[in-house]
């Protein structure tokens, strides 16, 4: 299974795809991050795999 | 090398003192199980750990931990989000692993003899996973290894009902950077999640020796409150205990103890180790702590016999009945109810608790 994944660029935590889609837009996780993390930061072609395959990656 | 720890799951198995807080920071002789696995992450000499975080306790686990920096290591955090199997968590790991080879441990793990001769063993030859194992009474309830003279794994078998061998893996493996590649090969099981097992099967289909490591001291996977418990008489067997903390003239201390230098034992009290005993707590007049208990921070006794029990915290407990083989969570208050009318225990109990009166 393809696994998606995202780095904050300001802190270096680093989110899965599976997170960012369900928040669209999030806070950085990282604490005392004030970075803002969106599911468009992904390149085209991982998101629109992910969402091709979104059953994957629910419970 | 590189260390992937993981720190995710919903502890429900440790409800109700997981409402309030991820199962990795339950206290082990007054330490959280998670801060056993960066030391020995650290004993192997792997410095630099992925943190995976789940939906729970992501900002506890970060506070406690922070940077890494207060144990010598340098710690990313990795956020997996559903629990989609140990398999995905070590695939969400793979930007900071890189091209190193990692060491995946699960944060709820604790054992006796460290890692570093598993990561030792990985080392001496090209192996695409290492695993570690240990000999059980009730290898049909466990995933078992087949292994040959030299411990190269030549079968994985998840619970089998003919096992040949007791050799039951353990939450703590080794793993060569092949495995990121066999874990997009992977589909989920039959219960939704990437399973570690499955990776370590591919590994060994694709003509990848796996090595294995039997462990020989004990081992406890703290996911059940007797397990906590157990973990803890264990360590607290085991561990080198200081009493650094005031101990009243009058009062009565035997056997190891480990006592906070803020902690205090007053005069009428009885401690018989081992007991650990942490900062800012006080043992008063009248109350006995038997041996394997370990009372956290910032906690009054009065009155009480207690042994072979974890108090988490922040607790006051004035009664003078028996507690044995308990787990209390943070601010648990236990009073007397001897002079009250009508006669009887008075409970405020959180949900899915267990009590024995």
């Amino acid at each position: 299974m393809r696994i998606i994944t995202h780095t904050c660029v300001q802190c270096g935590t680093v989110v899965s795809a599976n997170e960012l889609e369900s928040n669209r837009v999030m806070k950085c996780p990282g604490l005392d991050c004030d970075n803002v993390l969106r599911f468009a930061d992904l390149p085209s072609e991982e998101r629109q795999f992910f969402l091709e395959h979104v059953e994957q990656y629910e419970l | 090398m590189k260390g992937v720890l993981l720190s995710g799951g919903t502890g429900s198995r440790l409800r109700p003192i997981t409402h309030t807080g991820p199962k990795q920071l339950v206290p082990v002789a007054n330490k959280p199980v998670l801060e056993y696995a960066i030391e020995d992450l650290k004993e192997a000499g792997v410095t630099e750990i992925g943190v995976i975080l789940g939906h729970k306790g992501r900002e506890e686990i970060q506070e406690l931990l922070g940077d890494g920096s207060k144990y010598g290591v340098d710690i990313t955090y990795i956020v997996q989000g559903n629990p989609l199997g140990l398999a995905h968590a070590a695939g969400c790991a793979r930007d900071f692993v890189g091209d190193d080879d990692f060491v995946m441990y699960l944060g709820d793990n604790i054992l006796k003899q460290g890692i570093a001769e598993l990561v030792e063993s990985f080392r001496r030859d090209d192996y695409g996973a290492g695993i570690a194992l240990q000999e059980v009474n009730t290898p049909e309830q466990f995933g078992i290894a087949d292994v040959d003279d030299d411990g190269t794994v030549t079968q994985l078998i998840e619970k089998p009902d003919e096992p040949p061998t007791n050799l039951a893996l353990i939450g703590i493996y080794v793993f060569s950077n092949e495995v990121f590649d066999v874990i997009e090969r992977l589909e989920p099981s039959w219960r939704g999640e990437l399973e570690i097992t499955d990776a370590i099967q591919t590994l060994l289909e694709d003509g990848h020796a796996i090595d294995s490591h039997v462990v020989q001291g004990w081992w406890k996977d703290t996911g059940k409150p007797e397990d906590i418990l157990e973990a803890n008489r264990l360590v607290l067997e085991d561990d080198h205990l200081e009493r650094n903390g005031h101990v009243a003239a009058d009062a009565t201390v035997d056997g190891r103890v480990d006592l906070h230098e803020t902690a205090t034992i007053e005069d009428g009290a009885v401690v018989r180790g081992p007991v650990s005993i942490a900062a800012n707590t006080v043992i008063e007049a009248g109350t006995y702590v038997g041996p394997y208990t370990s009372i956290g921070p910032d906690s009054t006794l009065e009155g009480v016999h207690i042994e072979n029990s974890v108090v988490i915290g922040e607790s006051t407990i004035q009664t003078s009945g028996k507690i044995v083989d308990s787990l209390l969570g943070r601010g648990a208050s236990i009073g007397r109810a001897d002079d009250e009318l009508p006669e009887g225990r008075r409970l405020v109990v959180g949900e899915n608790s267990q009590l024995k009166l």
